[in-house]
């Protein structure tokens, strides 16, 4: 029982950081620019 | 035996070949070992740009249907191909023994050969090529291959080149999905400032956007050769790399046999290369091109275009890479792209990676 609680409260734990870090965490941004172009290679 | 000068078009099959068959008859003979995905192209492709062309399969079938509509000449014995100009080898790896036998005749050899190890054996095979006057172009497929004319395209952007990253996805034929499948279960290497450095494969995941319509892949370590080549193309670049893509089913099944055969035909593939360095007012750059189309169409363009300069121009006695100095890779990437082969360039803002 006392095993149980405390998985219980540790997986509270990392839920609640997660949630956290989900909501205030700075994940980056993809390239919001930039492209593929087609280019010629001219000849000798 | 058969007589591969005796290549010609029959005017009796097609009268256009009548006007053409005297100046065919002068033509230099070029030699296909491996009729498959990739090798069948590189006959056609040949074909269409004059040469002569003989054929060897282990599969006779296979060399006659690849030969027939091209109108080329199959032999029955691989020693044939002697006779030829230059042969270029389509078969799966290795190519490092029939390489030696080509050479020891004093004929140039072209090889598609992806295989670290395989490399490895040919860009020791200097000595020879310099003692028999002849030429052996090694990896001249999609990657290596065409990765080191995209470098040499990339690095006459720069005046200092530092980093060369190279990436690749897709397959052409079995063989190469064979051997796309081992690699990621080998050892992979790497160019480390100054110094070669060894990984475990399926290591270093990073996620790469490759030209339309491939996009974006996660890419691994994995055992290729376009590190060693490149780094022979480009001595004074300090760290060059080179990923392939893989699923999480590729890496866990990396070290067991193949367990779905692969696809008959290859894929669409891509390879795209980052070239890191400087321009004259020290400003830092980063550029990247890439190309994106089907695995085989890519591999045969680049393999024709190299056995072709070969043929016709010929080059130096001894090794050499796609990316070399030795070769005009630009003028190479040329005829390459005449051959149906779009290369693309990224516009946008080059940003570091982890690599």
């Amino acid at each position: 029982m006392k095993m149980l609680r405390r998985a219980l409260v540790a997986m509270g734990l990392a839920g609640t950081i997660a949630g956290i870090l989900r909501v205030k965490g700075k994940g980056g941004v993809p390239p919001q620019e930039g492209g593929w172009r087609e280019v010629s290679v001219p000849p000798k | 035996m058969t007589d591969v000068s005796s290549v010609v078009a029959d005017p009796a099959a097609d009268p256009a070949a009548d006007r053409s068959a005297d100046s065919l008859a002068e033509a230099p003979i070029v030699g296909v070992v491996g009729c498959g995905v990739t090798g069948s192209r590189v006959v056609t492709h040949l074909v269409a740009a004059g040469f002569r062309v003989a054929v060897f399969d282990v599969l006779r079938s296979v060399a006659v249907a690849a030969a027939r509509p091209a109108r080329a000449v199959v032999v029955d014995r691989v020693d044939e191909l002697i006779q030829c100009s230059v042969v270029a080898l389509c078969q799966p790896a290795p190519h490092a023994e029939l390489a030696t036998t080509f050479l020891r005749e004093g004929t140039s050899v072209v090889s598609l050969s992806d295989d670290l190890d395989d490399t490895r054996e040919m860009l020791d095979l200097e000595d020879l090529t310099h003692r028999r006057a002849a030429a052996l172009v090694v990896g001249a497929g999609m990657a290596p291959g065409l990765s080191g004319l995209l470098a040499r395209y990339l690095a006459s952007q720069l005046d200092v080149l530092d980093e060369l990253h190279v990436a690749i996805h897709g397959t052409a034929g079995p063989a190469c999905a064979r051997q796309h499948h081992d690699a990621l279960g080998q050892t992979a290497v790497g160019w480390h400032d100054g110094e070669w450095i060894e990984r475990p494969s399926g290591s270093g995941r990073d996620l790469v956007w490759f030209p339309e319509p491939v996009e974006a892949n996660d890419c691994y370590r994995a055992a290729l050769s376009d590190p060693l080549l490149l780094h022979r193309s480009f001595p004074t670049a300090s760290r060059i790399s080179a990923r392939v893509s893989a699923t999480r089913r590729d890496r866990l099944t990396a070290r067991l046999p193949m367990l779905t055969p692969p696809h008959a035909t290859g894929d669409l593939g891509a390879v795209r290369v980052e070239a890191r360095g400087a321009v004259a007012s020290g400003e830092r750059l980063t550029v990247i091109a890439g190309v994106a189309a089907r695995t085989a169409d890519v591999a045969a363009a680049v393999c024709a275009t190299a056995a072709a300069q070969v043929a016709r121009i010929g080059l130096p006695a001894g090794v050499h890479a796609l990316g070399d100095d030795t070769i005009d890779a630009l003028d190479l990437l040329h005829h390459t792209t005449s051959l149906g082969v779009k290369v693309q360039e990224f516009t946008g803002l080059g940003r570091a990676t982890s690599w």
